[in-house]
């Protein structure tokens, strides 16, 4: 079941964090990923006071995710002086109004521990549809959109001159990478979700230089991390989420050792 | 087929970049847009894009496709973007619903880079490009769309002799098909090629290429 859930979500990862590297935008990630633990927070504090059962933490979780998204995509086309400032606030604001909500949600909260550090081996059936359906409608959409998504990617304005709805398609990524963000949650934790989509692309991207090629090596890195980082985690008991981010890290470091020419 | 500018204003904040601006792009001519650095030439080729707009006056615009060259340094060297994937981005807007590119584009894209002498390096990343070779692959971006005016910002100002020659070479063979609009602060390369020169330092003033007094060629500006 782990291997499952860290293979379908190594396959978005992999999409989208090609995409986040080549657009140089993975600190807009790390707001995003961050930001989700207001969500958390809230839906689990809903959950537990109010009893409103389906106000699960990864419910919280996406809609933050997607609200962030939203706004972040808002500032980067209307607001773009002030872009890196905002995202910041965002990604801080986020996180308080999780920190927050924690502290008043009765009980102890063991279930947000694994949102925020990552436990693949709690993830239930229930958890693996989801993350199958999420991983299918980032798929469809990467698919049919890819070549506007590099365009717009590579040059917003010549995109915009050719009368590409670049506004929209902007959102969409940033609403892909959203989703991306809350299927990762799952396996490394909010907190570590970023190395799970940045590293293993911007491993690919040092050995090829085409996009498609980036994405499947990325693809592939990202079930190796995983596999090797929750098998090492069962062997040393050490925290699952934290030791599939290291295992990302020191591949990283070792693929600067040698530059294979592209 | 024309561009008209009347009565142009625009301020980034309230730094007034350009004032009064009345001018008129006539079809088909190789015009050149020069001054000194700051004084608003850029900020006018995209207030002639749309991509910025004017504070005040207006701008018409009569062109349905427009081809924009921009300058090569504002881009990633490190985006992974082949030439071939770089001059078809060129035609994004023919894209399936499907979203791929139709064989008569890539067939298009094929001819574009012939055209600037690049059809070997296709399968090259866009970023191991030399400077020269990269403002090529970018007019042949430009020129798979079509555009019945070309806009270039820029397009000799990092790379060596050579390469100016061939893409001076390059815009004087599209010259009458196309109109063509150059931005540059380099006028001397130039002078003999331009059948209308616009100085842009906050105002424009329009010459022609025999009235260009030799100081603007040295870049040294003056009323």
């Amino acid at each position: 079941m782990a291997i499952l859930a860290g293979a379908s979500a190594s396959i978005t990862a992999g999409i989208m964090g090609s995409y986040v590297v080549a657009k140089r935008i993975v600190f807009i990630s790390g707001s995003i990923s961050h930001s989700v633990l207001g969500g958390m927070g809230l839906f689990l504090w809903l959950k537990r006071t109010y009893g409103i059962s389906w106000m699960s933490p990864l419910n919280g979780a996406l809609l933050f995710a997607l609200i962030s998204a939203f706004l972040i995509g808002w500032v980067h086309l209307k607001h773009k002086e002030r872009e890196d400032t905002i995202i910041a606030a965002l990604w801080s604001t986020g996180m308080s109004l999780g920190i927050i909500f924690i502290a008043l949600t009765p009980g102890y909260n063991v279930e947000l521990m694994h949102f925020l550090f990552g436990n693949i081996l709690w993830i239930s059936k229930s958890d693996i549809f989801l993350i199958l359906g999420l991983d299918l409608i980032v798929l469809i959409c990467a698919f049919f959109f890819h070549n506007r998504f590099l365009a717009i990617c590579f040059d917003e304005e010549q995109a915009r001159l050719q009368n590409v709805k670049v506004t929209w398609y902007y959102f969409l990524l940033l609403a892909l990478i959203a989703v991306s963000v809350v299927l990762l949650i799952q396996v490394v934790g909010a907190i570590l979700v970023i190395a799970m989509l940045a590293i293993p692309a911007a491993i690919a991207g040092r050995f090829q230089n085409r996009m498609p090629h980036i994405m499947g090596l990325a693809i592939l890195l990202g079930i190796i991390f995983t596999v090797i980082g929750t098998s090492g985690s069962w062997y040393l008991n050490w925290p699952p989420g934290a030791t599939i981010a290291l295992t990302a890290a020191i591949f990283y470091s070792l693929s600067f050792y040698k530059k294979i020419p592209k | 087929m024309s561009i008209e500018i009347k009565n142009l204003e625009f301020a980034y904040d309230k730094n007034l970049i350009l004032e009064n601006v009345s001018l008129s792009i006539p079809h088909g001519n190789f015009i050149v847009i020069f001054g000194p650095n700051g004084g608003g030439k850029t900020t006018l080729l995209k207030l002639m894009m749309g991509f910025l707009k004017p504070s005040k006056g207006t701008v018409e615009i009569a062109y349905n496709k427009i081809g924009y060259v921009p300058q090569i340094t504002r881009y990633d060297k490190q985006f992974p973007i082949t030439v071939f994937e770089l001059v078809l981005t060129g035609a994004i807007s023919k894209c399936t619903w499907w979203g791929s590119y139709p064989q008569s584009i890539k067939q298009k894209a094929l001819e574009a880079l012939s055209q600037v002498g690049l059809s070997q390096l296709k399968d090259q990343s866009f970023g191991s490009l030399s400077g020269g070779q990269a403002q090529r692959a970018l007019i042949a971006r430009a020129l798979i769309s079509e555009p019945e005016i070309l806009l270039l910002d820029e397009p000799t100002a990092s790379v060596d002799t050579k390469s100016e020659r061939e893409i001076y070479k390059l815009l004087m063979d599209l010259k009458g098909e196309i109109t063509i609009l150059m931005v540059t602060h380099d006028l001397q390369p130039i002078l003999d090629k331009a059948d209308l020169l616009y100085c842009v330092r906050k105002k424009v003033f329009p010459l022609l290429p025999k009235d260009a007094c030799g100081h603007f060629a040295m870049g040294l500006y003056h009323d």
